[in-house]
């Protein structure tokens, strides 16, 4: 293959590029034109970016050429085990067993013996594994692939489109709507380091609906280089709700992209919450292409010792009267460093766009770090657009209350923070999840759960 | 027996009780009264053990035990309640979980069974009726949204489900109507035992026709200047607080 690329910079940069070489032939989809297409282009995309680095400005706090050591090879079947137990050590009770369709990816591919296949068609959605329907892709999916949203400008996304080994499709026809979320499972192996670059695709045609809760955990794996992208395509008046749980060993480089396109009077709801890895990179990226709808991008982020969460969002506004919300809650502890980013585009035929955003950290020690950078890009006059970013340590008095009331210090301090993210989880309408959630964030603090 | 002597406490390195003696006797209801100031609510904090009021002199003690030793979670465990004349808000903890957060925690910290889920909530239900309080609003988070008669009658039910031995209610009648200083009322002397000692800060005579305490003192500038029966109260609420140095008007 003839590329011009840039000289690369770290040996890790350069290790990515020649996996792709290495393993471009036996990657699903090879031997079609189309994904082999898309492959060559995003290696090409890759090779003149490099890894990004922070005089990127949207990596400017993340610096990835720098914290990316070696490359691991990609992720083999090794037959990990995935049942209940090892789903609840990963997850916790509340998220193992929540009631869903799951669809379980274990080594960076599908484990059809541990999902609810058959279920889910009965239910009305096309399901299928990634890397099965790559080989001969349907309409739909070609359609779709690599156009939800679409950046030039992204290695991280570029490098999963040329990587991409497993993942599900999944395509909600017209007016389905499900009776439970579908869980998308990802768990990596065991064993040494090793590289794992999924794709989920989901199609929400018109009226359709449902929520899709994505869960990141480990099997104990060290040092996993997760490279994880879903595009979500959202028809007239269809409603994703779409959640991810992020608990990723501590060892694991966490790299997330989400990229939605939503169509006319639709609503994507997105909800993420980090508790995991060393290193997370939370991308969002959210495009209205149709009037009338809305998304709502929150999250929450608990972190500790020296982990690092990156949070960094754009929602695009292109046409008329839509309406954006993001809240993120922030918990940082010892030298836990939290990012977000948040940027909202408005174009010019944009009007009637109504964007609000808030990031709030709490923070439990004097050496966490919260970097907050919002970015309002506005070229329409008629809009209602805010932004907000505060930063605070635990309220004394509001300690002082929960105290003389009985509660030990180190209790009324963890209801506090619970508290304090669990007003991130009341955009869950689901109420299992909820407490899912909440059961984790407890968890992490170390107290009860409700 | 509730025995203050010689206390003086500084707030931000400002003294503001200077030199206050009160002997409250198990079993009894003891008002304080007096102008804005005068370190009504000072008194109330330093007895629950706020850190931002700082004991520089004197004593608290409560049979035998030095209170001004113990952090506010102890004194809770002990049986020092304070009903908040502004009670917090605290968005994303339901005000049920907090009510059995507390019970449970007191329990626990008394040696006593947890109450499990059940249990707990029929004491709830049954607690709350007498105050008047739908189980609905308290299902809420904490105080948020709550109009000011339900967040004191929120505090009364706390103290009811708590069952403390020294009840310090700092300005609970304020921002009450009638109706609601009624219902916070009952909810109070429905408290009142043998065991039970009371102190009731109020600015006002008002709530003391529904709360009748055994002794009113007068506080005036971080001491106490006056006790006596009730009938002091109805004095004050015809002469004011001038002669104690607030303004001359009738409380």
């Amino acid at each position: 293959m003839e590329l011009s690329v840039h000289q690369f910079r770290s040996k890790a940069e350069q290790q990515l590029f020649d996996l792709f070489a290495q393993s471009a032939a036996a990657l699903p989809g090879a031997a079609n034109p189309f994904v082999s297409g898309l492959r060559e282009q995003a290696i090409k995309t890759y090779g003149s970016l490099g890894l990004p680095h922070r005089r990127v400005e949207a990596w400017k706090y993340t610096d990835l050429r720098e914290r990316i050591g070696d490359i691991g090879p990609l992720i083999g079947s090794g037959g990990a085990r995935a049942g209940e137990a090892e789903l609840e050590a990963a997850f916790g009770e509340g998220l193992a067993h929540l009631p869903a369709y799951r669809l379980v990816l274990v080594e960076g591919a599908l484990r059809v013996e541990l999902s609810d296949m058959s279920d889910l068609r009965a239910a009305g959605v096309e399901v299928g594994a990634l890397a099965h329907m790559l080989e001969m892709p349907p309409a739909w999916l070609k359609e779709t692939l690599g156009q939800v949203n679409p950046r030039e400008d992204d290695a991280v996304l570029a490098l999963n489109t040329a990587l991409m080994t497993g993942g599900v499709a999944l395509r909600l026809a017209e007016g389905v709507t499900l009776d439970k979320p579908i869980h998308i499972v990802h768990l990596d192996g065991t064993g040494a380091a090793a590289s794992a670059f999924t794709r989920n695709v989901i199609v929400a045609e018109t009226g359709a609906s449902a929520t899709v809760l994505e869960s990141f955990g480990s099997l104990g794996l060290k040092g996993l280089l997760r490279n994880a992208v879903t595009e979500v395509k959202l028809g007239d008046k269809s409603a994703i709700q779409h959640v991810k749980l992020q608990r990723e060993a501590l060892e694991t480089i966490h790299l997330n992209t989400w990229l939605a396109n939503i169509a006319t009077d639709a609503r994507y709801n997105a909800f993420q919450l980090s508790v995991g890895a060393e290193l997370a990179r939370n991308q969002l990226y959210v495009g209205f292409d149709g009037e009338g709808s809305a998304t709502d991008v929150s999250g929450a982020t608990l972190a500790r010792g020296k982990q690092h969460c990156d949070t960094t969002l754009i929602v695009e506004h292109r046409v008329p009267r839509c309406e954006s919300r993001e809240l993120y809650k922030l918990v940082l502890d010892d030298d836990a460093r939290g990012i977000f980013q948040g940027k909202v585009i408005v174009l010019p035929d944009a009007q009637k766009t109504d964007g609000k955003q808030m990031a709030q950290a709490l923070l439990l020690s004097e050496t966490a770090e919260f970097d907050s950078k919002p970015e309002l890009e506005i070229f329409a006059d008629d809009v209602v657009c805010g932004h907000g970013a505060t930063s605070g340590q635990i309220d004394e008095d509001l300690l002082f209350y929960l105290e003389s009331r009985g509660l030990p210090e180190e209790q009324a301090r963890a209801l506090l923070i619970q508290a304090f993210v669990g007003e991130a989880f009341e955009v869950l309408d689901d109420e299992t999840l909820r407490d899912a959630f909440a059961a984790t964030a407890a968890d992490w603090l170390g107290a009860p759960a409700e | 027996m509730l025995e203050i002597k010689n206390l003086h406490t500084n707030v931000d390195g400002r003294e503001i009780l200077k030199g206050l003696d009160l002997t409250l006797p198990t079993g009894e209801v003891h008002a304080i009264m007096g102008p804005n100031g005068s370190g009504k609510s000072t008194l109330a904090y330093v007895l629950a053990g706020n850190e931002d009021y700082e004991v520089t002199e004197g004593s608290i003690a409560w049979d035998g035990k030095d209170l001004t030793e113990m952090d506010p979670t102890e004194r809770a465990v002990a049986g020092v309640f304070l009903a908040f004349q502004y009670p917090m808000e605290i968005p994303g903890v339901a005000t049920m979980t907090f009510l059995r957060s507390a019970v449970n925690a007191l329990r626990k910290a008394r040696g006593e069974e947890e109450l499990s889920t059940p249990d707990f909530l029929r004491l709830v239900k049954q607690k709350a009726k007498g105050l008047k309080i739908d189980i609905e609003m308290l299902r809420r988070p904490l105080n948020v949204g709550f109009s000011g008669g339900e967040k004191k009658r929120n505090e009364i039910l706390q103290m009811t489900l708590l069952e403390p031995e020294i009840c310090v209610l700092d300005e609970t009648d304020s921002g009450l109507d009638i109706d609601a200083l009624r219902i916070v009322a009952d909810g109070v002397n429905a408290l009142r035992t043998k065991k039970r000692s009371m102190l009731v800060i109020t600015h006002y005579q008002r709530l003391l026709n529904y709360i009748v305490p055994d002794k009113v003192h007068v506080m005036a500038d971080g001491r106490i200047a006056r006790s006596g029966g009730p009938e002091l109260a109805l004095e004050l609420e015809k002469s004011g607080y001038a002669e104690f140095g607030g303004k001359a008007t009738a409380a």
